[in-house]
């Protein structure tokens, strides 16, 4: 007879074992679905797993990341202490063997930043000595070469809170608008086209009222790797019948669910849209009673696209002309269409372009402010929508209220009690360029990793190398801490109370479900306390009453709270807070009143194919990996899963070059080169590679071109000519690697 | 539809004596829990299509045999019992049918601390099962080779919600079944180890699995313990 022993053992073995384990809802890290989830703890501050929950993101659902991905946060490399850089680390340079010139070689040993290595160029501090030196370095550039010298980098990792506290401090304290964050490196052209457009860059629906759309046009992303919840839910609508159109230079997994799916040739999707525009137009597939009532400037739209017939377009996009009509006929029949678009629109010097082609398209066809209409940039990270809603932008203050408006900027003295810059300020990529050109002086970094973030790393590695400070504050040493003469240990998603708002504009709470490691302080309190030793006090007792004060200086989180929030979040604007807040928005008018349509031209990238760089890189995410991998590479199961760099070739140039899947090749472009294992494979086109930017071994940004497009100032990341040579000998290329920089 | 029509497609039952009202259509599970009758299950679960295999929730309607309440409409005037001698006394055989070839340590238990069936047990009050265990001397099998998922074919009841998970929640269609009889288990893909299969990891399956069969391996070398 078969006993069971541990049911047999009062009240069975899961008692014994879990009596310990409590758990505590929160949210998860990574994108910007913002699924709900809860974090199971144990009494020795270990999270042991996760839950989902029944978010309105995510209806119990979650991915790889959220499921597996937490433990970053008790990696033993979690910084504990705060650092200052010694004296014989000067000058200012590269610690690591990967983050030098010419360090690109296979993964070694020692984990992301080899602590071995780059430790002993720091001593520990105590946060007295720390925040003191920041205080008096930044103070002493600021006396010296005025408000304007200083930057700050923010991060959309962090909280709303966080997010506010940071830019306030960068404003009132620093002196200067020179505040930006990785929105520049995601949706920046977006947000700019969506504000000339409609005039608010948030979306206009929520990714779940895909299951009422007839038809989804999904372009320019990937949303089973990078928005993987969400994806569930378009996949829900195509089982259902909603016909998603997908059109992408690199096959998305999507694509196995769509109507129709088109492979177009890189940096062609003006030509694709304005194709579908003329098709819709010349067939009278479009929503007259919008145009007319709703918005301005058709005519001069419908001349241009008069020039773009399917024919033409095919040129361009390498698609047959039928195929585009037949893509732009059910778009156009649709009654109701959800437009999705990510990085690979947004990330172009054309990205504004590109942008307001699909605004044009939604506006045309009356798709907006309907069941199963809008417009919806998938957003990155978990909380780029709230850190841009916060302020931490160069040219507006918080809720897109612009700094040089004279009002606006009075009122803000007014309400931080300081005096305030009424010039914009710079951007991600001009706040580099500014330390390269020895303008900017003194940098604080707070959770952002810009040496691999950023295009063009040689540029970075010169551009930091060059600064007089730089304080970074962060949960490990990152490779932009090497560059560091203070580096402080913050706090992980994990150890904080905070909100984030996700792609559907909704805004939830993220609790702390463990304590923080050592001496690491909660990221709000070190930047009040730096802000204090400057002048300037900042006294709060919680993020509640931060949050409260970021309600207070605009509009659109108006009625929210902690309480009004709950543990579900609200959507906003929430203009009664018992209910859930907006989930379609502009349904009578846009905040612009009349849409506005905005005609583009097919323009070309700067970094064209010759010769010598005769194929396209494009770059992105892989599913268990997030932007530099500081968190997923730290993940035990994510590191498992996806431990190495890769570049995807198609099979064709593969054999003609020699190249093997799984061997070596040398990728160059005109600014640097890096050695990548290869991934024979017919998701690219030919003429066309994909390399991940997660891996500092390999790192994509060695290759991009810092060129950004003239409105959103967001680098082309998603174009750049590049030349693959086979490797045979690894070990002896990277030797050769190492001589070339001594 | 208007008002007047949805309430003609209105049906009113009793469950253990109680006068439910439900729309046309609603399964006799669905009307219990609306008025808070628990129905165990095992296969079923309402963010899923329900399938009516593991016949832990069938309930006395007064007829032949006792239908699977997940997947049985509620009828007009249809009287139905979950709390009968006959209805417990089914529960229990079928909760010691489905141990008699389960892990006597549920790797379920040890892990997350939520394994259905031997939370059934322990309603029911079993501890020892006085059935031959007909999977004696034909072990079933695991699978190991996925960096966060423990596969015991043992533990597994072919419940088919790892493949619901699968296929109709995160619409990946990695997990099927295959093989006949006391062969027959779950599969990824052509029947690849779920650590080669397009797996994604994304755990639906091993979240909505009732038994040890699909669990979480130790994540980040914690102490996760394991049998």
């Amino acid at each position: 007879m078969k006993s069971f022993s541990a049911l047999a053992a009062a009240s069975g073995s899961d008692a014994r074992q879990t009596a310990h384990v409590h758990g505590i809802d929160s949210l998860c890290p990574y994108c910007g679905v913002g699924c709900a989830l809860t974090y199971m703890v144990d009494d020795d501050n270990d999270i042991l797993y996760t839950r989902g929950r029944d978010g309105s993101a995510n209806a119990g659902r979650l991915c790889v990341k959220g499921r597996y991905g937490f433990d970053y946060s008790m990696h033993p490399q979690r910084l504990t202490k705060p650092l200052i850089r010694r004296d014989s680390a000067y000058p200012r340079g590269p610690l690591s063997g990967f983050s030098r010139p010419g360090g690109s070689g296979p993964r070694k040993p020692g984990g992301v930043v080899d602590y071995d290595e780059v430790m002993p160029h720091f001593r520990e501090a105590s946060w007295d000595e720390a925040l003191d030196l920041i205080s008096r370095r930044l103070s002493e550039i600021k006396d010296t070469h005025g408000s304007d010298a200083l930057g700050g980098f923010g991060s959309a990792k962090g909280s709303n809170e966080e997010a506010y506290l940071f830019q306030k401090m960068v404003r009132a304290v620093f002196g200067t608008n020179n505040v930006d964050h990785c929105t520049r490196l995601c949706h920046a052209s977006s947000v700019y086209a969506l504000m000339e457009g409609i005039g608010s860059g948030a979306v206009t629906n929520v990714v779940r009222d895909v299951e009422n759309a007839e038809a989804a046009l999904i372009v320019g992303c990937n949303p089973t790797a990078n928005h993987p919840v969400a994806a569930t839910f378009m996949k829900d609508a195509a089982t259902r019948g909603t016909r998603l159109l997908v059109a992408n230079v690199r096959r998305p997994g999507i694509a196995d669910h769509a109507h129709q799916y088109l492979q177009i040739k890189p940096g062609s999707d003006v030509a694709l849209y304005n194709a579908m525009m003329h098709v819709m137009i010349r067939d009278g597939l479009y929503d007259r009673d919008f145009v007319r009532d709703r918005t301005e400037g058709f005519e001069a739209l419908r001349d241009m696209v008069r020039e773009y017939t399917p024919e033409r377009a095919a040129k361009f996009t390498g698609i047959p002309a039928d195929d585009i009509e037949r893509f732009a006929r059910t778009f156009g029949e649709a009654r109701s269409v959800m437009i999705f678009w990510g990085m690979g629109i947004s990330q172009h010097v054309f990205g504004t372009n590109n942008s307001r082609c699909l605004i044009a398209l939604a506006m045309l066809s009356g798709n907006v402010g309907r069941p199963g209409t809008g417009l919806h940039p998938l957003r990155g990270q978990n909380n780029v929508q709230g850190a841009s809603d916060a302020g931490l932008i160069p040219m507006y203050y918080p809720d897109y209220q612009s700094v040089e408006d004279p009002k606006v900027h009075a009122w803000f003295e007014g309400f931080w009690d300081a005096k305030l810059s009424r010039k914009t300020g710079r951007t991600v990529t001009e706040l580099t360029q500014g330390a390269l050109d020895g303008e900017i002086k003194g940098m604080y970094c707070m959770g952002e990793n810009p040496f691999l973030s950023d295009p063009d790393i040689n540029k970075v590695r010169k551009a930091l190398s060059n600064l007089e400070f730089l304080a970074v504050q962060d949960l490990f040493l990152t490779e932009t801490a090497e560059f560091a003469d203070v580096v402080l240990p913050a706090s992980s998603f994990m150890e904080k109370l905070g909100t984030y708002t996700n792609t559907d504009r909704r805004v939830q709470i993220g609790r702390p479900v463990r304590e923080m490691p050592g001496e690491a302080r909660q990221d709000w309190q070190i930047i009040a306390e730096v802000s204090r030793r400057m002048g300037y006090p900042m006294d709060y007792e919680s993020p509640a009453q931060i949050f409260d004060e970021m309600v207070r200086a605009g509009k659109n989180y108006a009625n929210l709270s902690y309480d009004v929030l709950g543990d579900f979040g609200k959507w906003y604007p929430c203009p009664d807070p018992a209910g859930e807040g907006t989930r379609i928005l502009f349904g009578d008018s846009f905040p612009l009143g009349r849409g506005r349509f905005v005609p583009a031209e097919l323009t070309a990238s700067r970094d064209l194919p010759d010769a010598d760089f005769p194929m396209v890189m494009n770059t992105g995410r892989v599913l268990e990996h997030w932007h530099t991998g500081t968190m997923t590479r730290r993940s035990r199961a994510l590191d498992a899963i996806a431990p190495d760099a890769f570049v995807e070739v198609n099979p064709e140039d593969a054999e003609r070059l020699g190249i093997v899947d799984g061997g070596y090749t040398r990728v160059s472009s005109r600014r640097g080169s890096i050695l990548i294992k290869a991934l024979v494979t017919d998701r690219v086109s030919p003429g066309s590679v994909f390399v991940p930017m997660h891996f500092r071994e390999a790192a994509a940004n060695e290759l991009t071109d810092p060129a950004v497009d003239p409105y959103g100032k967001i680098p082309e990341f998603k174009f750049s000519a590049v030349r693959l040579e086979a490797i045979a000998d690894i070990e002896a290329e990277v030797a050769k690697g190492r001589e070339a920089v001594v | 539809m208007s008002e007047a029509q949805a309430a003609s497609e209105a049906v009113t039952l009793t469950i253990d004596g109680r006068s439910v009202t439900v729309e046309k259509g609603t399964t006799i599970w669905d009307a219990a829990q609306s008025v808070g009758i628990d129905i165990p299950v095992l296969c079923h679960s309402p963010r899923m299509r329900p399938v009516g295999v593991c016949r832990m929730c069938a309930v006395d309607t007064g007829e032949r045999t006792m239908p699977a309440s997940c997947v049985r409409p509620a009828e007009q005037d249809m009287s139905v019992r979950t709390d009968t001698p006959e209805v417990e006394s089914h529960r229990r055989m079928l909760v010691q049918l489905l141990l008699s070839d389960q892990p006597e340590v549920s790797a379920r238990e040890a892990t997350t601390g939520d394994d259905e069936l031997y939370a059934l047990a322990r309603r029911y009050g079993i501890t020892d099962v006085p059935l031959p265990d007909g999977g004696a001397g034909q072990p079933r099998g695991a699978d190991l080779s996925s960096a966060v998922i423990a596969v015991d074919h043992q533990a597994c009841i072919l419940c088919d919600k790892c493949v619901r998970g699968c296929d109709e929640l995160q619409h990946n269609d990695v997990i099927t079944r295959t093989g006949k009889g006391y062969d027959a288990r779950i599969a990824f893909d052509l029947d690849a180890p779920m650590g080669e299969s397009t797996c994604v990891s994304c755990g639906e399956c091993m979240a909505v699995c009732p038994t040890g069969a699909l669990t979480n391996k130790a994540v980040s070398g914690i102490r996760v313990e394991s049998v």
